[in-house]
């Protein structure tokens, strides 16, 4: 019985972390971003997973969202963002900045 | 492509020249030479391509979090040699052959600094020298870029040698404390990004002021972790790491200063 109060305590306390989050796909393609806007609500953290399908390697990075990561060519990757207020998150592909440009948008529920 | 390259290069071995003008300039200021840099290349070279070899695995790797695991790793060892270099050198930890012991901790700090700067050159490198049309500009803008990091690197260390060995001392250990915590707080923006770390609304953003984009912004995360939208655990963990790592030789110049007042 004790096992159990406690088995269900842990289950309470990490529910918010094993709660399935909202998942985005982006893709990339001729270096340029598919979709390049994104719309997420604001105050939730999200799941953004990255195909590179170009053959060469990719970095996508964003100062706004701190974030930066090597997309090898033809594999993805995951990573999380949020939660953020309301308001345009740009981001860009390190590798080729001219054309892979995207923004994440975070509106207010 | 050509001006993308420098940037790019120029960006990632300018954090490890930084690195590496640091620890030689403390290094000469303790008359250890700079024998022990020469020791860190092949290890650093063997690890470059190692990580830039199986970064499919490795990406993959944690449920895709293997990268960021990899990285927050390589920084966090930074952070702990250079933790062990500032008590070592404050006699703060007695070890029987000092000086052997720092230059060895030295050459680890940089094998992690140039393993993780140098795999994503590799990486960049590699991918773009593969397309005949692009070859001569990624070549030739590493080349540029990779001259002014390492100029920069020389002009940092070189105005450290000019100061008397002293001060070099101390202004090396204080800034060689900052880009300590700095690294660390790398780690953690690294760690939330897989979501390993719990995120957050910013605390303050000074994106206005600074941003990380300009010139000045790119020194300072260089230098000091310059982030301008940090979380509280950001903030947090990067206090802490400061404050662990200046505790050594605070502790070790008061009681300097103390001598000298006798």
């Amino acid at each position: 019985m004790k096992a159990r109060i406690t088995l269900c305590l842990i289950c309470l306390i990490c529910s918010p972390c094993w709660a399935e989050k909202p998942v985005f796909d982006i893709e990339i393609k001729n270096h340029l971003f598919h979709p390049s806007e994104i719309k997420i609500p604001a105050g939730t953290k999200v799941k953004l997973i990255i195909y590179n399908r170009d053959s060469t390697p990719e970095e996508f990075e964003s100062y706004a969202l701190n974030r930066e990561k090597v997309i090898m060519g033809g594999r993805k990757a995951t990573i999380f963002i949020g939660p953020l207020s309301a308001g345009t998150y740009p981001f860009f592909g390190e590798f080729n900045p001219r054309t892979a440009q995207g923004k994440v948008i975070v509106n207010e529920i | 492509m050509l001006l993308n390259s420098v940037i790019i290069i120029l960006r990632e071995v300018l954090e490890a020249a930084i690195l590496v003008s640091l620890l030689l300039a403390l290094s000469f200021s303790l008359r250890l030479g700079a024998r022990w840099l020469l020791w860190a290349i092949l290890p650093a070279l063997l690890g470059i391509v190692g990580m830039a070899t199986f970064i499919d695995t490795i990406t993959d790797a944690f449920d895709g979090a293997g990268q960021e695991l990899t990285n927050a790793s390589l920084q966090i060892l930074v952070y702990c040699f250079s933790l062990l270099i500032v008590s070592v050198s404050a006699g703060l930890i007695i070890a029987n052959n000092k000086t052997s012991l720092l230059r060895w901790l030295m050459a680890l700090a940089v094998v992690c600094a140039l393993i993780r700067e140098g795999s994503e050159i590799f990486i960049y490198v590699a991918g773009f020298s593969s397309a005949e049309e692009l070859r001569a500009a990624v070549f030739i803008g590493s080349g540029i870029g990779a001259s002014i990091g390492i100029s920069l690197g020389v002009l940092i260390l070189s105005g450290l040698h000019a100061l008397t060995p002293a001060r070099t001392y101390q202004v090396t250990l204080l800034l060689l404390s900052f880009i300590a915590a700095g690294m660390v707080m790398q780690a953690t923006i690294l760690l939330q990004q897989v979501d390993w770390l719990p995120s957050g609304k910013p605390l303050w953003n000074s994106s206005h002021l600074i941003s990380e984009q300009s010139i000045t912004g790119e020194l300072l995360y260089a230098v000091f972790g310059y982030e301008s939208t940090p979380t509280t655990i950001q903030v947090v963990i990067y206090s802490l790491s400061l404050i662990g790592i200046a505790l050594p030789w605070l502790g070790r110049n008061s009681f300097w200063n103390s001598k000298h007042v006798d």
